[in-house]
């Protein structure tokens, strides 16, 4: 007998938890209020897909925006702040802080600024995603290997050129993994806003049908938003393979990933 | 190219030396001050010559060669490389090989060969024919399409050595290209590197912390001081060529490491 691989197994408790979401309010084990059953939630989603299809489409607009404002401002100030080493001094430390605070407490003024509308919603998930994209640029560009700018410049490489061919691919890692938390935390801070103050959205679909203790309706919106970041997740995996083929190529077929020596073609002069 | 080309004429007649250093002294600004890194440095080394420069840490063996190559200007003197100052790096002249590989992980080895080529804009048959002859010099053919973490320690230096020479640049600087590799990659390297000089002639400037390595390597050795390094001693290795392994145990090659250490240790 061969043990299960951890892929099956992950899938054999993901599908238990689904038994499980079904049976707990069916046997009366937890009051369906806290947990509506899952065919239940799903029956309200497939009854009601053109509220939640409208809201969605809400959402995802302003995390597209969000996210552009997030990463587009947090790639520029990153290379800005990592880049130059006077700015860096002065202005890293403020960034950290900032990092730290819980900027929902924001939100609020946000509204007053921007409305209840879209707007205080991009802006205040685009200042949330902003952080981790900013700080990671920063130290992508920052812990760039001074031996690659050295190697550069003795090849005779322009400033454009050591910006293009050895500056953007050495950080590109670091910046791809600021980029993967500052998305989440822009989904994140769309549908909590949403949920804070607004007339639209998922999240917004999340607070009213709660206030009216419609359970199946809240857990059926809560399912498109985890459909949302799964998306997103796969997506950012997606593009983490295509870039960084370089950190992983080799790995997958060969279980070695350095040659032994002895299999070099022996030099006839030595 | 056509430097290249005068040079080989020049080198056949030996009319000009490869590297010509004059009363070259180097202080840069440390955290208390001005600080003497290199004093009254002179040093000519003969074209298609094996020169490897040894001395203590911080004896600024590392900021000769990075003025030899262009990366950094000295405080005063002069540097001649191939007859002309090297105000700024210039591969297709001097060529470098640095301690750690500094290969970039994103590229194949070929690509990494081909990078000064493209620095260039040179055309793309022209760099993949160049930088695959010089894998194949290097004892890597076939192995163009890996990229560094696939290789060995060993292997990286070898495409760290195709990347300096794809220009055939006339001086191979090398900086301690050894250092991070085990004593017997080290060796076999050593062994290869000499191969690949009988190959294509170059002049090869050498730094290293080993003085088993400096003597097995060099026509000359430089020994240098601590700092501000001044050059000690000039010593000829007339050991015949080929080197082989046997030598190593010979008398005049214990010797000549004595004479070397005795030269570095009791330096003030």
């Amino acid at each position: 007998m061969t043990r299960p691989s951890p892929r099956t197994v992950r899938r054999l408790i993901g599908l238990g938890l689904l038994v499980l979401w079904e049976a707990v309010p069916r046997l009366g084990i937890l009051p369906a209020l806290f947990i509506p059953p899952l065919t239940k939630t799903l029956e309200v989603l497939w009854l009601d897909h053109a509220i939640y299809w409208a809201a969605l489409l809400v959402t995802l607009s302003e995390v597209a925006v969000a996210m552009l404002i997030a990463c587009g401002a947090g790639i520029l100030f990153g290379a800005v702040v990592g880049g130059v080493a006077g700015i860096r001094r002065l202005m890293l430390p403020v960034f950290s802080s900032l990092y730290a605070v819980p900027i929902v407490i924001l939100y609020p003024v946000f509204t007053a600024w921007f409305g209840i509308g879209s707007e205080s919603k991009i802006v205040f998930a685009g200042v949330y995603g902003f952080f981790p994209v900013m700080l990671s640029t920063a130290a992508g560009i920052r812990t760039i290997d001074e031996q690659y700018l050295l190697a550069a410049r003795s090849m005779g490489a322009s400033l454009p050129q050591l910006l293009a061919r050895v500056i953007i691919p050495a950080s590109i890692p670091t910046v791809l993994a600021g980029l993967r938390l500052g998305g989440a935390l822009t989904i994140i801070g769309v549908v909590v806003s949403e949920m804070l103050t607004s007339a639209d959205g998922i999240g917004y679909l999340v607070t009213k049908n709660r206030t009216t203790l419609d359970s199946p309706r809240v857990f059926a919106a809560i399912i498109v938003i985890l459909a949302l970041s799964v998306v997103f997740d796969i997506f950012v995996r997606a593009v983490e393979r295509r870039t960084l083929v370089w950190q992983t190529a080799g790995r997958r077929e060969r279980p070695s990933q350095a040659v032994p020596a002895a299999s070099l073609p022996t030099p006839a002069a030595a | 190219m056509q430097h290249v080309a005068d040079m080989t004429i020049f080198r056949g007649q030996a009319l000009r030396p490869a590297v010509e250093v004059r009363g070259l002294s180097h202080v840069y600004a440390g955290r208390d001050g001005a600080v003497p890194a290199l004093a009254d440095i002179d040093l000519t080394v003969p074209a298609g010559k094996f020169v490897v420069i040894v001395g203590p840490s911080g004896c600024g063996k590392t900021s000769l060669l990075m003025m030899l190559a262009g990366l950094r200007a000295p405080t005063s003197g002069s540097i001649l490389c191939d007859g002309r100052p090297i105000p700024s790096p210039d591969p297709s002249r001097v060529g470098v090989v640095f301690q750690e590989a500094s290969l970039y992980p994103w590229l194949t080895a070929i690509d990494n060969v081909e990078f000064p080529l493209a620095l260039k804009h040179a055309p793309r048959d022209e760099r993949r024919s160049r930088a695959e002859a010089m894998l194949k010099l290097v004892g890597l053919e076939g192995f163009g399409g890996r990229y560094p973490h696939e290789l060995s320690g060993g292997m990286k230096q070898r495409v760290s050595i195709a990347r300096g020479l794809v220009q055939d640049p006339p001086v191979l600087l090398m900086d301690e290209p050894f250092a991070a590799l085990d004593e017997q990659t080290r060796m076999t390297m050593g062994q290869e590197l000499l191969r690949i000089w009988s190959q294509t002639s170059k002049t090869v400037v050498f730094i290293t912390h080993s003085l088993t390595e400096a003597v097995y390597l060099a026509d000359e050795v430089v020994v240098m001081s601590a700092r501000p390094g001044r050059i000690l001693d000039r010593v000829t290795v007339d050991l015949p060529r080929p080197r082989t392994y046997q030598m190593m145990a010979t008398d005049v090659f214990g010797q000549l490491r004595e004479r070397i250490w005795q030269q570095i240790r009791s330096a003030p």
